[in-house]
């Protein structure tokens, strides 16, 4: 019997309960669509389920970083104050790659690539920076040849420097680690006139890149 | 309302439908889910049927689909010469030639790991079988090199469904890869081709090796300094000798299999051995002498291998039969950005030359417009550090240095040092010369034009490198690629350990220690290659190790497609007084 002051989750079982009762003689078609809803269910949360696994691979956090003064060298060779480099008057966004990395990095410069052809003409209005964690291998030459291989435009600079540079710079993003091989991605992105980043860890794809992108305000 | 009054309104309104009515209802709820079930599982084989498969692949040699092939999975060229279309996360289009299978899956195919990101196996010995964690309960382990951890569980791949994973992105359990992996589109024949190449990869055993014994060879060039050859040989041996000694302990005793070797594949069971072949006569015979030491003996890998001069032959060899090469002893590698089969542990002697670059690079506003000047003795060692500056500094953008060529056997005088000082000017000099540049380098001290700074090579000096004069010092740099002598110390016990109870005065320091690498990186790729002794996964694993500290260089790197081990060269003086130290003037790596 329902009763006025019955929760709906005490209705519903009252109804599914004279719906299906528990004895063996259960109708053979209440059955079967029981087992066909059953069906659709499992479908339904395996979806969901498999959507909201996707939103679990990175973290997304706003902080506040002090940039250290060192000197880096770009992709062309030109020596670059790494201060003064990073752009106030535009959105700034920073990965830490290698030129010779398998699995990370392709997927972080995809990204960046991708963007780059999202802003179409004038790629120069955000800046994209690639940071070597591997300045023992990574000359101005392999950094060069790296950037060609992602067809990049004007607008994405790639820097090595020194090893106790690239470190100050590593540990001013807090993205330190003790050898390349234990990378991980990585992604730091700040607006124009703002102080605070966003700092994404983990592997992002590239549509997710994207969308971070436009959330933190690219256009 | 009651519930029997529920109960009868329903069977009321069921009631009035008959028998058949629901039956129609039950056949179309059922017909409705099968053809989805079968649309979402068969869509997207249906260009890449396996009865296609030999009918799209007719009348090609087999030899030609396999280099198709590797062209797809290696460059990301499809047969038709266009870029293979990648999709990131199903629809962002990314150019197979900057992102493809080898990218990821590495040469062999064998997969990878970096970070905690791990890439699993691509080649079909293993995508045809179903994967099992890699030992029972272990994906509970978190731990990297169990990567049965970050691997879930699937069903064997068939033709149909591999081709449908690269296409779609999707695995046979329906698991999506396309947050990481590219989806890629081509056609059927070039899917076929394709997978096709995958089938072939790292399937078969790479010669040298077999159940019982893995064989490895070392290259001696006759005429070689016989102690430079003993050096070289000295900790590949004893290496190989620890391993035998442990195969047979482990054999004996099951708590000795436990302590090392067994820690991956069958290794423990697995002996080594390793032959010397000796090269005679002009370098032009080289490659049929290694051919025929190759047909009697085919080895998994050559291990060290050492030349007083030229190496190239080799160096060829070993790219056109594939046979890794683990750190050769050379003066002058071979410098190739595409090679892939010999790794060597260092660019050379060119390494200092491009380490003054730099150095130099580093401090070149300072030197306001004023030249720079190379003197270049007439031999092999000092051409290849003029070279190795020469091609850097012009990579950094600035305008060619001035190349001063000595005559053929002349040595650098004083009176000849001070004309080209007088008339160049220079803001710094180079002088790729033995010891006999150090009197015509004093001989500036006090002079109005001596420059800023004199560079010199110091292995080129040798021992002489002790002995410069007191008033030089102060202005006299030096290539130095190694740590310096009095940081070795503590990383040099290792190295002793193989020359126990032998007299070291027999020995060339700096090859037994470049040769202790050898030792030491052989048997650490073979543990992680868990029991796959394929030759490109030797190099594969090689790549993707961290940085390692052994004796004599300042740290070895690696990584995938690097080949040139120490990267580094510090710039050092020599500090004051009667025993002096070498001073650092620079980082290891200077850029």
């Amino acid at each position: 019997m329902i009763v006025a002051n019955q929760t709906l989750g005490d209705q519903l079982s009252v109804v599914s309960s004279q719906l299906f009762p528990p004895q063996r003689t259960r109708p053979l078609q209440a059955r079967i669509i029981h087992y066909a809803l059953l069906v659709t269910a499992a479908l339904f949360l395996s979806l969901t389920s498999a959507a909201s696994a996707d939103n679990r691979t990175y973290q997304r956090s706003v902080e506040k970083y002090a940039m250290p003064d060192v000197t880096l060298i770009n992709q062309n060779g030109n020596r670059v104050r790494f201060k003064n480099f990073l752009p106030t008057d535009k959105p700034v966004v920073v990965d830490f790659i290698f030129g010779t990395c398998t699995t990370i990095c392709p997927v972080l410069s995809a990204g960046y690539a991708s963007l780059q052809q999202r802003l179409g003409a004038d790629t120069e209005k955000v800046h994209l920076i690639s940071i070597t964690i591997d300045p023992e291998n990574d000359t101005p030459a392999v950094l060069k040849d790296y950037l060609k291989r992602y067809r990049s435009k004007p607008g994405w600079d790639f820097l090595t420097g020194s090893r106790k540079d690239i470190d100050r710079v590593m540990k001013a993003f807090n993205a330190n680690i003790p050898d390349k091989m234990s990378h991980y991605a990585l992604t730091f992105i700040r607006m124009p006139k703002e102080d605070n980043w966003v700092r994404i860890n983990g592997m992002m794809s590239t549509s997710e890149f994207l969308a971070e992108s436009q959330k933190a305000g690219i256009k | 309302m009651k519930r029997t009054a529920i109960r009868d309104q329903l069977s009321a309104i069921s009631g009035q439908r008959s028998a058949r009515n629901f039956w129609r209802l039950t056949v179309l709820l059922f017909t409705h889910y099968s053809l989805l079930i079968t649309a979402v599982i068969l869509l997207p084989f249906t260009a890449h049927s396996a009865d296609d498969r030999n009918a799209l692949l007719a009348g090609m040699d087999q030899a030609e689909i396999l280099r198709l092939g590797e062209r797809i999975y290696r460059e990301g060229i499809l047969p038709d010469g266009k870029p293979l279309p990648g999709y990131v996360s199903g629809d962002v289009p990314v150019d197979g030639t900057a992102f493809t299978c080898v990218s990821c899956h590495l040469r062999s195919g064998l997969g990878s790991f970096e970070g905690n990101v791990v890439t699993p196996p691509t080649n079909g010995r293993i995508l045809y079988q179903p994967r099992e964690p890699f030992i029972k309960g272990s994906e509970f382990i978190p731990y990297i090199h169990n990567y049965a951890v970050y691997l879930p569980v699937r069903p064997a791949y068939t033709y149909e469904t591999l081709a449908a994973l690269i296409s779609t992105g999707f695995d046979p359990t329906g698991r999506s890869v396309v947050s990481v992996m590219p989806r890629y589109e081509m056609s059927a024949r070039d899917m076929a081709i394709l997978i096709a190449y995958l089938d072939t990869l790292s399937d078969k055993p790479s010669p040298g090796v077999d159940k019982s014994e893995i064989k490895f060879a070392t290259v001696i060039v006759e005429g070689t300094d016989p102690s430079a050859v003993r050096s070289m040989l000295t900790p590949i041996e004893f290496g190989i000798d620890r391993k035998n000694s442990l195969a047979v302990a482990a054999s004996k005793n099951p708590r000795v299999a436990l302590m090392s070797y067994n820690m991956s594949g069958n290794l423990t069971d697995i002996k080594f051995s390793l032959s010397r072949w000796v090269l005679k006569g002009p370098s032009t015979t080289w490659k049929q002498q290694l051919e025929n030491y190759y047909k009697t003996e085919p080895v998994f890998a050559l291990l060290g291998g050492i030349t007083n001069g030229d190496w190239e032959p080799v160096h060829r060899f070993c790219e056109e039969k594939g046979i890794p090469d683990l750190f050769p002893i050379v003066d002058y590698p071979v410098i190739s950005q595409k090679d892939w089969y010999t790794l060597y542990p260092s660019r050379g002697v060119r390494q200092e030359g491009e380490a003054a670059a730099r150095y130099l690079h580093s401090m070149y506003d300072l030197f306001k417009g004023r030249s720079i000047v190379q003197i270049i003795r007439a031999d092999r060692r000092a051409e290849a550090l003029a070279r190795g500056f020469r091609e850097t500094w012009a990579e950094t953008g600035h305008p060619p240095a001035e190349d001063i060529i000595l005559a053929k056997g002349e040595k650098l005088t004083a009176e000849k040092l001070q004309q080209i000082v007088a008339k160049e000017k220079p803001a710094a000099l180079l002088v790729w010369d033995d010891a006999s540049l150090l009197p015509a380098v004093s001989s500036l001290v006090g002079k109005p034009d001596k420059p800023g700074l004199v560079i010199a090579s110091g292995t080129y000096l040798g021992k002489s490198l002790w002995a410069v004069p007191e008033e030089v010092r102060e202005f006299l740099y030096m290539t130095y690629p190694y740590r310096l002598p009095q940081d070795d110390a503590r990383y040099d016990k290792a190295a002793k350990r193989v020359l126990a109870g032998k007299p070291i005065n027999l020995f060339d320091p700096v090859i037994i220690r470049q040769s202790y690498l050898t030792n030491e990186i052989l048997g650490k790729a073979l543990l992680e290659m868990r029991g796959e002794y394929y030759r490109d996964f030797l190099l594969d694993t090689i790549g993707m190790m961290a940085d390692q500290y052994f004796p004599l260089y300042e740290r070895v790197s690696f990584g995938p497609g690097q080949r040139y081990a120490s990267k580094g060269c510090f710039m050092v003086q020599l500090g004051k007084g009667k025993s002096p130290k070498l001073v650092r003037r620079s980082e290891w790596v200077t850029q």
